[in-house]
């Protein structure tokens, strides 16, 4: 059964306990967010992914989207959803006050984003590539576009796409074929045909705004010669209301593994009107603006889904009673013992439990500085975000997703057998968890952005944000009387860290194909040390919480034992990346490709 | 006869080459006559070689290498002094290109100059037949052609220019001086216009100027193709026209039009372009003038602005799409055969250069070794034409030229398939019209690596260093790394030298072939290290960098450091770690750490203040010596020549100066042999340092430079603890005795407090971001 209740205690823990010392501060702009506001709207959010998403979840997978003479259906009772959540004002949740949106912190938003995406994936497709487009759209459009469309997608009337791939491209977009002609005016004719389209065409908004990648008729061959446009499914009369269709058709809806009240579409553009977003030429500038704000929702839905699994397997450990427990009978009424008494299903749900409260608080940490980069007032702050947001995107995105899959599927085994079956509803988080591994660049994307891009770039600035916190908080602890031994444990992934790092700054500066075969397990390194970071943290605050006797002491008590297990049991992983990594390219490239 | 040595020098003309010829010379610390003429009505009679002299000590880059060195030119003018030529051994002609002036002077010059006492002249468009005109055989015997390039202290290029009459010994003698006291690469040049140098250059410009017009490219595209992927200087054509002067162009295509023979090529290009002749009538003369196919429009924000070839109007400088990939790194077949226009505009420039310098071979150059270093030492080009038709393919260069219908050199069908130059045992040859292969040969005393290189591998290397034997037990230290920098694989390689050296050799030179001996240690490195926290490593490295110098300077053998260009920081440090400095007169050198936040941290303040205390006339007492390093080091002042290196006490009195960068090598290894016998190594210093007083003294003298504005907060910080190590660091006082080990601890403990200071680690990385110091 999908159980999912929003962990809103270890939420307020990470927004206001667990990174009050950051050095991104607190920061003046957002101070009419006080605690009691904030954890109100939480408590909102957790009701509409409750009441309201979560009871879809399952419906929606079985029904999917449809297409039928051009025209999406969402599946029963998403319309009706979406009303409400856009009428509750959750769509402009984290917008710009500017264009009608409220303004929250993003280290509240992403929060709420993940009790969305726990409760319903498919569902949170829909506002999070509209927020997604009015980024993009914000940052690089000119003020006519931003003041005709951004109040309409803000409060969510309208929605937005990004449309990248074609049938031949999607990591080398470089190759992508779509045209633009210019018109003379300053709008131009887009033709072309793109594929995977998440939202591309659905029933839940008046109007949808596509933002395409295309090629002017003299641009340069490769991504230099890519420029961004915005089209809508309707061109906007003078009122602001949808006029008349703009070329925009569905081909096709694709039939995919998972995520499948989320339609995905086939759009072919024929000589549909739009307009340039940006400069001619610097698409891909605009796109990765736009996608580096989506890399970290894409996370932060890894670790969505990654709680649901978890909240279900607890549920069905507890429920399901088979054998009894290896250390004597502990349900002595019962016929057998509920399965959350053996040590090996412990280790699952612990897995799980300390992936995704590790994901949560490292998510927290560059929510901050989300905030930061936006509203620090101080430069060097500012710029310190920034350095921080650049290094650690590609590990949110990739670590928090590969996680949230680990723990779908290791959901689908505490079920066993009924876990493979459709009504346990568990195996659809393995199918939905799986695309967020793949979609806003894949994974292996990710560990080549960070080491190819993000950990040279600077003579390596960008990890300095990462890496002093560390390590000064190791300075500063590796003597605490209770947790020495944790931190020593940090301290030695930290300097394998260290380690491969170095080696690999030199070795791929020789071959890039050193680094590149380094890159998956670098990132994973990374990622742990992270979550260890910001476990051993935890522990020494919940121990002070425990010392001052706060009253909590179920909670902090937990919090302390899954920072224990998780430097007992998957801290050691980053021995195991360290090796693989020491290990070089090569026995990964020793076969020719016609061994294969 | 005349006597071989040249011990005065009288330069007539103080125009701007005149000037910098006599400035060179007293940079060689010869002492040398400069006449100008008087001007009507002078009051001061010397006022135009005065004034000359006057306006060098202000120029930058500086034409004299110290203050003492403008003390040794005497000024005068031409008809009061004329008779002192008498004295000189030497005298150059440097006045205006104009014959009859010129012929005048000769005669004037005849009645007064000894016999034997050599005359030149710097023209660079007069046949030497027409100079020597009407003057007896004795006054042709002596005279010569000099042609200097511009500035005259830092052009390696000088072209010699012998008549039928002229006495080979005259000329051996000016060569002699030439060379090792002026530093200069003498190419011979027969004597047909333009030389060599200009005569190419000057094609190969107007080459660039009309495909540009004719092919409707826009002058960046221009300069980005004939530029940095030819191996040529940066600015490219358009941008070399605008700092020699727009109003150049017309007066060396008139000389060469009038005076080349008639079907020579450059009949064939030489044109007027009336945009060029509406610019300089509009007095847009380049650089120097209101501005040139580039300039910076101040009306609109500074904006750079570039001319449009077709309408003549300026509009803001574009970004253009240059060559990639092999083409941009200096394969010239991939750059010339690029689609569109940029290998059409790469092939029209540069293949006809190309086929025109080949053509040259015999007229106007013995030997194609003479044509490329022509062109490298007077254009700065990497490569000389026939190491770029090397790079081409002799055959492909025919054949292409041969395509189009146009003549083919005699020395490409020559070559045919082979190249113009091969190695062949160790040795490099170049290949003559006869079809035979030469030997390339250097003056005696001219020695490269890059020669040692051809005929042996290295005794050992790695990453950033190698170790070569350079003949008769000497062996020869090399940095490898970019721009030299210094890392722990360099202290590595000086670890398993010392043994090596002491077991097998009699002595070691730092030295290497580079226009930068090193610019300091890594900092690329070193900030990546900060960047991740590897402080341990960081402090292994000090500490390394360390016993690595005191290792060398204790070594059982002599080591001469043998430095040109930048020696900074590190690179400086390790010239203080050696028993004898010979360094190329052209010498950046200093302690700069403090540039970037830090303090020097691999010996550089003892090995400094020992310095300052030994150096002669320096006051008792520990004071006097730390004040001096004190002043230098937190100012980071740098030598802006192996003279004020001098001063600054980097080099020492027995340390040498070698004028021509080719002869460094060959210099420091002799230096190093006649250091061999009998030779100890120096014993450890012991030091006394001023404790709290001098520190106090210190910091008020930096307070000073902060309330006047010349020193920032931080500057502030970094010269405390600089002023900490040198003072002692608190630990010590004016009584104590301070071991070495002790001085290198503070050192060390100092340069990892500043690394871990946010505001130096900025400083760090804006060096490295934009090659400027920050001044947080």
């Amino acid at each position: 059964m999908q159980v999912y209740e929003a962990p809103l205690r270890d939420m307020k823990f990470v927004l206001h306990e667990l990174h009050t010392d950051d050095g991104f501060g607190n920061l003046e702009a957002l101070e009419e967010f006080t605690p009691d506001l904030v954890d109100a709207v939480l408590e909102e959010a957790a009701k509409v992914a409750q009441e309201v998403l979560l009871p879809l979840n399952r419906s929606g997978d079985i029904e999917g989207c449809t297409l039928e003479n051009g025209v999406v259906r969402t599946p029963k009772g998403f319309k009706e959803a979406y009303d409400m959540f856009r009428e509750g004002g959750w769509c402009a949740l984290a917008s710009d006050p500017e264009w009608g949106g409220q303004g929250l912190p993003e280290t509240v938003n992403k929060l709420t984003e993940e009790m969305i995406c726990s409760a319903n994936l498919s569902f949170s497709l829909y506002p999070g590539l509209t927020h997604g487009a009015t980024t993009a759209i914000e940052g690089y459009a000119s003020d006519a576009l931003k003041q005709a469309y951004l109040p309409k997608m803000v409060e969510g009337t309208w929605s937005g796409t990004m449309c990248l791939t074609e049938p031949h491209c999607g990591t080398d977009l470089g190759l992508l074929r779509t045209k633009a002609v210019p018109q003379g005016d300053d709008s131009y004719k887009i033709s072309g045909a793109k594929i995977f389209i998440s939202a591309g065409e659905h029933d839940l908004t008046e109007n949808i705004i596509h933002l395409v990648l295309a090629r002017l008729p003299d641009a340069d061959e490769g991504v230099k010669g890519i420029s961004l446009f915005l089209v809508p499914k309707f061109l906007p009369r003078e009122d602001g209301t949808p006029g008349p269709s703009n070329g925009v058709s569905v081909a096709a809806i694709e039939h995919k593994m998972g995520l499948k009240a989320s339609a995905t579409c086939q759009l072919n553009f024929d000589e549909s009107i739009g307009w340039l977003v940006g400069k001619p030429g610097k698409g891909m500038e605009a796109m990765f603006k736009m996608m580096n704000t989506e890399r970290v929702s894409v996370g932060i839905q890894g670790l969505g889904v990654g709680e649901a699994a978890y909240q279900s397997a607890v549920w069905y450990a507890k429920e399901r009673v088979q054998g009894r427990s290896l250390s004597g009978v502990k349900n002595p009424k019962g016929p057998a013992d509920p399965i959350i008494v053996h040590p090996d299903v412990r280790r699952m749900l612990m897995t799980a439990r300390a992936y995704n409260e590790g994901s949560r608080a490292v998510g927290a940490w560059v929510s901050r500085a989300l905030d930061a980069e936006k509203h620090a007032t101080d430069p060097a702050v500012k710029a310190r975000a920034e350095d921080f947001i650049a290094l650690m995107t590609p590990v949110v995105k990739a670590l928090f997703t590969d996680c949230g899959y680990e723990s779908a599927n290791l959901a689908v085994q505490v079920y066993g057998g009924h876990g493979y079956i459709a009504e346990s509803g568990v195996e659809q988080f393995v199918r939905d968890a799986r695309i967020a591994m793949i979609y806003e660049g894949t994974n292996g994307i990710q560990a080549l952005d960070l080491v190819g891009r993000k950990m040279p770039a600077h003579a390596g600035r960008y990890l300095r944000a990462f890496f002093h916190p560390v390590s000064d908080f190791i300075a500063a602890n590796k003597e605490d009387a209770t947790f020495g031994k944790m931190i020593e444990g940090l301290e030695k992934a930290f300097g394998a860290l260290q380690l491969s790092t170095g080696t690999i700054a030199q070795k791929g500066m020789k071959d890039p194909e050193e680094a590149g075969a380094a890159a998956t397990d670098y990132l994973r390194l990374l990622g742990l040390v992270a979550m260890g970071y910001t476990f051993a943290k935890a522990a020494l605050i919940a121990k002070a919480r425990l010392d001052e006797g706060t009253g909590e002491a179920a909670f902090y008590t937990a919090k302390i034992g899954t920072a224990q297990f998780f430097f007992d049991r998957l801290l050691p992983q980053a021995t195991a990346a360290f090796l693989a990594i020491k290990s070089g390219k090569a026995s990964m490239m020793a076969l020719d490709a016609d061994m294969f | 006869m005349s006597d071989t040595i040249i011990k005065k020098v009288c330069v007539i003309g103080a125009g701007t080459m005149g000037a910098g010829i006599a400035a060179q010379v007293a940079n060689a610390g010869v002492p040398v006559l400069l006449l100008d003429i008087v001007p009507k009505d002078a009051t001061n009679r010397n006022v135009v070689a005065e004034g000359a002299v006057a306006k060098m000590l202000k120029t930058e880059p500086a034409p004299f290498m110290s203050k003492s060195a403008a003390r040794l030119v005497e000024t005068g003018n031409i008809e009061d002094h004329l008779e002192k030529v008498a004295e000189c051994d030497w005298v150059i002609e440097a006045v205006i290109e104009r014959l009859d002036i010129k012929q005048g002077l000769y005669a004037k010059l005849e009645a007064v100059k000894r016999e034997g006492t050599a005359v030149s002249s710097n023209t660079s468009t007069i046949p030497l037949a027409n100079l020597v005109e009407g003057r007896s055989d004795a006054f042709k015997r002596d005279f010569l052609i000099t042609h200097f390039f511009n500035p005259p202290r830092y052009m390696r290029l000088m072209e010699i220019v012998t008549g039928a009459d002229t006495d080979a010994a005259v000329a051996a003698k000016v060569e002699q001086f030439a060379d090792v006291s002026l530093g200069k690469t003498v190419v011979k040049a027969k004597d047909t216009p333009g030389f060599i140098a200009n005569r190419i250059g000057t094609y190969w410009i107007q080459l660039g100027l009309n495909a540009a017009f004719d092919m409707g490219i826009p002058v960046e595209l221009a300069d980005a193709i004939a530029g940095k992927p030819m191996g040529v200087p940066k600015t490219g054509v358009f941008g070399l026209v605008d700092l020699v002067g727009i109003d150049l162009m017309p007066h060396l295509q008139a000389s060469l039009t009038s005076t080349l023979p008639a079907g020579d090529l450059y009949h064939g290009i030489a044109r007027d372009i009336p945009l060029i002749n509406k610019m300089i009538g509009e007095g847009y003369t380049g650089r120097k003038g209101k501005g040139g196919f580039y300039r910076l429009n101040k009306e609109m924000g500074r904006r750079k602005e570039t001319i449009d070839l077709a309408t003549g109007e300026y509009r803001e400088t574009i970004k253009v799409a240059g060559p990639r990939g092999a083409a941009a790194r200096g394969d010239l077949k991939a750059l010339v055969e690029s689609q569109g226009e940029i290998g059409a505009y790469a092939w029209a420039v540069l293949g006809d250069t190309l086929a025109y310098a080949a053509s040259l071979v015999p007229s106007a150059a013995d030997d194609v070794v003479a044509v490329d270093d022509a062109m490298k030492l007077g254009y700065n080009w990497k490569a000389g034409p026939f190491e770029m038709i090397d790079k081409l393919g002799a055959k492909y260069l025919a054949e292409r030229l041969a395509a189009e219908g146009k003549a083919v050199p005699e020395i490409l069908t020559v070559a045919g398939e082979r190249p113009l130059y091969r190695i062949e045992n160790g040795k490099r040859q170049f290949l003559g019209l006869d079809g035979a292969y030469r030997d390339v040969v250097r003056p005696e005393g001219v020695m490269r690596l890059a020669d040692v290189k051809l005929s042996s591998k290295p005794i050992i290397r790695n990453a950033s260093a190698a170790l070569w034997d350079i003949g008769d037990g000497v062996v020869c230290l090399e940095f490898t790394g970019k721009m030299n920098a210094l890392d722990g694989e360099v202290m590595k390689l000086i670890g398993q030298a010392i043994p090596l050296v002491a077991a097998q050799y009699k002595a070691l030179v730092v030295y290497n072939d580079a226009d930068t001996f090193s610019a300091g240690a890594n900092l690329g490195l070193a900030l990546f290290a900060v960047n991740i926290a590897a402080w341990s490593e960081i402090e292994k490295l000090v500490a390394g960098g360390q016993l690595a110098y005191k290792g060398l300077k204790y070594a059982p053998f002599p080591v001469v450091g043998a430095p040109a260009g930048m020696a900074l920081g590190g690179g400086c440090e390790i010239l203080l770690h050696c028993d004898a400095i010979q360094a190329h007169a052209e010498l950046y050198c200093g302690l700069v750490e403090c540039g970037v936040g830090l303090v020097p941290g691999w010996g550089g303040n003892g090995e400094m203040i020992e310095r300052w205390r030994n150096a002669p006339g320096m006051p008792k007492g520990p004071m006097p010596a730390v004040a001096k390093v004190f002043e230098m080091v937190s100012t980071a002042q740098v030598s802006k020549s192996a003279q004020q290196a001098r001063e600054m006490m980097i080099l020492r009195g027995d340390d040498g100066i070698t004028m021509n960068r080719d002869r460094l090598l060959h210099d420091a290894k002799q230096k190093a042999l006649s250091l061999v016998e009998g030779y100890t190594p120096p014993e450890a210093p012991e030091f006394r340092l001023p404790g709290a007083g001098g520190r106090t003294a210190l910091g008020l003298a930096v307070e000073g430079f902060h309330k006047r504005g010349m020193a920032t907060d931080y500057d502030v910080v970094v010269s405390g603890v600089l002023a900490d190590v040198l003072t002692g660091g608190g630990e010590f006082d004016l009584v104590d005795t301070v071991s070495e080990g002790e001085l290198l601890k503070l050192e060390r403990d100092a340069f990892m407090g500043r690394l871990r200071d946010a505001r130096s680690v900025a400083r760090v990385e804006h060096m490295l971001e934009t090659g400027k110091p920050l001044r947080n």
